[in-house]
């Protein structure tokens, strides 16, 4: 083919029509090269469905043009912005109109001001309060992503100042030639429901051991008659992402099994009392569903004296020492278990740091679909059961938060509500009256040991929660809550993780002007090789002129020598 | 949308690097002697000595001294390198001395034919992969003005090396074409180390690249209008 060709265009020429064919199928074959400038690891926002009702993000593909918070505009935009800039107001339109959220996540939690937490608090409640059918990505803090969102953020002011001036067009077009875009595009996401959804509920039991059991039975009791306290919480497995919010409430459940075993070892200081302790990993976002299944397989129980729900013992943020809050859905009367409980607890509290006890009481709203504290599933089954809590109000947005304050005022504070409720369990069990300290020396609650507690992860990710409860308990079980094929209670979903590339890109007005300079160039490049001949002549004569006067030197010279 | 853009991109990248090898081709008055055939043989010589150099390379030189001593600009390294750069000038006298022709049209094919194999074989797949990608960057443009850059010297170097091997050259120029020779080789090392010692950005390198090829280029072109009246072509 080469040699025919007289020409370079005879090649195409002939060439042509493969050329035509074989182009496009080079192209589509060959998939978009991805020479990623930066690659981020991003959370979606968590989703999931509790009665019926979706929660969360419900959306998980996004390839869009990064856009900053006040130049947003259409559904093809997606929104990257610092989550402490995001006001409520933002978030609702972002949700409605915008294309997608990316949200980089704040640095240090802690050291920023009261009101900046409250503010992250009340938009995660907003954000997780209800579907959004945007995608919504979480990163962790890194200076790159900061840098984009400055640049994204920059670049608006100026065409913010563009728009205020309207000074030339020319101006404008120049701003937008020379902007800086980012393409913003998220791989390895899915919203599919996980197919193996479940809520693990763990149980133990802390009994009399058998010689104890042997004087109980003289006395004529089985093991099975003694009261019954159940001590129930819950471990959060996300909040408002896919991470561990702080379980404090799990760790004091095991650290009350951990210094009960020991007191239950202490020849002749066994209780005649049986504890159960339950832990359920479904916690306000889910509803409590795993409280309601344990309660639906455990239909039978008899001999109940209370039922101790914990839920929010410390705050993760902004946490103040000073009162707790007991909370019921039904008065209790003179005379119950829980009264005199109740009135253990105040007289516990006071002993360390002054703290106040105080009891509220709200009624269980049958109409309302999500269950406000966990005691009113326990109440429903007429159960006495009450919660103990640092909050006054189930509404609390701190009550889901997935952001902590720094660990030591947070372990500290726990321990202190920690040592006040087991005082106050071993005061009523022990049937003391006058307040003493039970739990000192070797029963100790130490920090190291609500530390420990608070590090648990799920017993769907390692057996550490179910060594735990087997270690101090007996009669451990663990049972699953799976969501009915039909009609499930609940739904949790999967692809959680995912790779955010962000991609530095230019208008297509910036290409445009590109072919024009490149053609401005090429022009330049044809003039100069059409006037080369021209150039080379006057070079030609140059040379001639010197080799001529050289040559009229020499001749000079030898006419000179002649 | 976005892969619509990113092709037309690449589009310009390909018009910037080609379109000067093309229209060099067509207005030379190369396409009316149908030397088309003959670039192509100069590729192939081309592709042949870059071989011969990679050998040299592998077979005498230590890897760990070729790479300097991780970033920034090894002397040593540079200057190893460049001396197998006189392959280049063997590959150019090979084409001159195997492929007829007559006057200007031997020097601009072998230098075409030179620069176009190298712009096919070192750019071509780097604009492929790189300026199709998502992700803008001004390399690409900088790499395609590069080689534009690339066919002056390559011609410039074609004529200094016909230059050399002719006997009727005047005597007094004889060490002037000797020495841009030996700039053109050592061109990585002192050129290279001017520019990483003033420290200039991308697009002033470009520009200093461009005078300096079109300085040696019109010098040699001074010294070729001379020779070329002398023996009539």
């Amino acid at each position: 083919m080469f040699e025919d060709a007289e020409n370079f265009a005879d090649i195409f020429r002939g060439g042509l029509p493969y050329l035509l064919i074989a182009l496009p199928v080079i192209l589509i074959c060959s998939a978009n090269p991805v020479l990623a400038s930066s690659e981020f690891s991003v959370q979606r926002m968590s989703q999931f469905d509790v009665n019926g009702v979706s929660y969360g993000c419900r959306a998980s593909a996004l390839s869009l043009e990064a856009k900053s918070l006040y130049t947003w505009s259409t559904g093809r935009h997606c929104v990257v912005a610092k989550l402490q800039d995001i006001s409520i107001e933002q978030f609702r339109e972002i949700r409605q109109k915008a294309g997608g959220l990316v949200i980089l996540l704040p640095k240090n939690v802690s050291a920023m001001t009261f009101e900046e937490k409250e503010h992250l608090n009340l938009l995660e409640q907003s954000m997780l309060s209800q579907a959004n059918s945007i995608p919504i990505y979480f990163s962790p803090y890194n200076e790159e992503l900061e840098r984009v969102i400055s640049d994204v953020t920059r670049t608006s002011s100026i065409n913010n100042d563009g728009k205020a001036q309207r000074s030339s067009a020319a101006a404008e077009l120049f701003a937008s030639i020379s902007a800086n875009g980012y393409q913003v595009i998220v791989s390895g996401a899915s919203h599919t429901a996980s197919k193996n959804s479940k809520i693990p509920i763990i149980q133990g039991e802390l009994a009399a051991t058998s010689k104890i059991l042997k004087q109980v039975e003289n006395g004529g009791e089985a093991n099975s008659k003694l009261p019954l306290i159940i001590i129930a919480a819950h471990l959060n497995t996300f909040g408002l992402y896919n991470e561990y919010p702080l379980n404090a409430d799990a760790a004091v459940l095991l650290t009350l099994a951990d210094v009960f075993s020991k007191l239950h070892n202490t020849p002749n200081a066994v209780p005649k009392y049986r504890l159960l302790f339950l832990l359920t990993e479904s916690g306000t976002l889910l509803n409590f569903q795993g409280v309601k299944k344990w309660l639906d397989e455990n239909v039978q129980l008899q001999n109940v004296d209370f039922v101790l729900c914990l839920d929010t013992i410390t705050q993760a943020l902004n946490a103040e020492a000073g009162s707790l809050y007991m909370h019921v859905s039904k008065p209790p009367k003179e005379g119950t278990a829980m009264n005199e409980f109740f009135k253990l607890l105040k007289i516990n509290a006071a002993q360390y740091e002054n703290i106040t006890v105080d009891g509220v009481h709200k009624k269980i709203n049958l109409a309302d679909q999500l269950v406000a504290w966990e005691h009113e599933r326990f109440s429903m089954k007429r159960l006495p059961a009450f919660t103990i809590s640092a909050l006054k109000s189930p509404k609390e947005p701190i009550r889901s938060t997935i952001f902590k304050d720094s660990e030591e005022r947070i372990i500290e504070q726990t321990r202190l509500h920690a040592k006040i409720i087991a005082e106050s369990l071993a005061h009523y069990i022990y049937g003391i009256q006058e307040p003493s300290e039970i739990f000192a020396d070797k029963l100790q609650i130490h920090h190291k040991m609500i530390k420990f507690y608070m590090q648990l992860k799920s017993a769907l990710h390692n057996n550490d929660l179910k060594n735990a409860f087997e270690k101090y308990l007996k009669n451990v079980k663990i049972m699953y809550d799976k969501p009915d094929t039909r009609d499930p209670d609940f739904m949790l979903y999967d692809g959680q993780e995912a790779r955010l590339n962000v991609y530095h890109v230019k208008p297509a007005v910036f290409d445009l002007f590109l072919t024009i300079i490149i053609c401005a160039y090429l022009a330049s490049v044809y003039f100069f090789i059409q006037y080369f001949p021209a150039m080379y002549d006057t070079v030609c004569k140059l040379t001639k002129a010197q080799t001529q006067v050289t040559q009229s030197n020499s001749n000079n010279t030898k006419s000179k020598l002649n | 949308m976005c892969n619509e853009m990113t092709l037309y991109h690449f589009g310009n990248c390909i018009a910037l690097v080609y379109v000067p090898y093309y229209l060099t081709y067509k207005y030379s008055g190369l396409s009316e002697y149908g030397a088309f055939w003959k670039c192509i043989q100069a590729g192939g010589i081309y592709i042949f000595t870059q071989l011969c150099k990679m050998l040299v390379l592998a077979t005498f030189f230590d890897s760990d001294t070729l790479n300097g001593s991780g970033e920034g600009f090894s002397f040593l390294a540079e200057l190893l390198k460049s001396s197998v750069n006189v392959a280049d000038l063997l590959g150019f006298a090979l084409i001159l001395s195997r492929i007829p022709g007559k006057g200007h049209n031997k020097l601009i094919t072998t230098g075409l034919g030179w620069a176009a194999a190298e712009v096919i074989l070192s750019r071509g797949i780097m604009l492929w992969v790189g300026a199709r990608g998502t992700e803008f960057s001004w390399v690409y443009i900088l790499k395609c003005l590069e080689s534009n850059v690339l066919l002056v010297q390559h011609i410039t170097t074609a004529t200094l090396m016909w230059l050399f091997s002719r006997h009727d050259l005047n005597k007094s120029l004889k060490p002037l074409v000797t020495i841009l020779l030996a700039l053109t080789i050592f061109k990585g090392v002192w050129l290279e180390g001017l520019l990483s010692v003033l420290t200039f950005g991308p697009w002033s390198t470009i520009a200093v690249k461009a005078l300096i090829a079109s300085i040696m280029g019109f010098m040699s072109l001074h010294v070729y209008t001379g020779l070329a009246q002398q023996i009539g072509i």
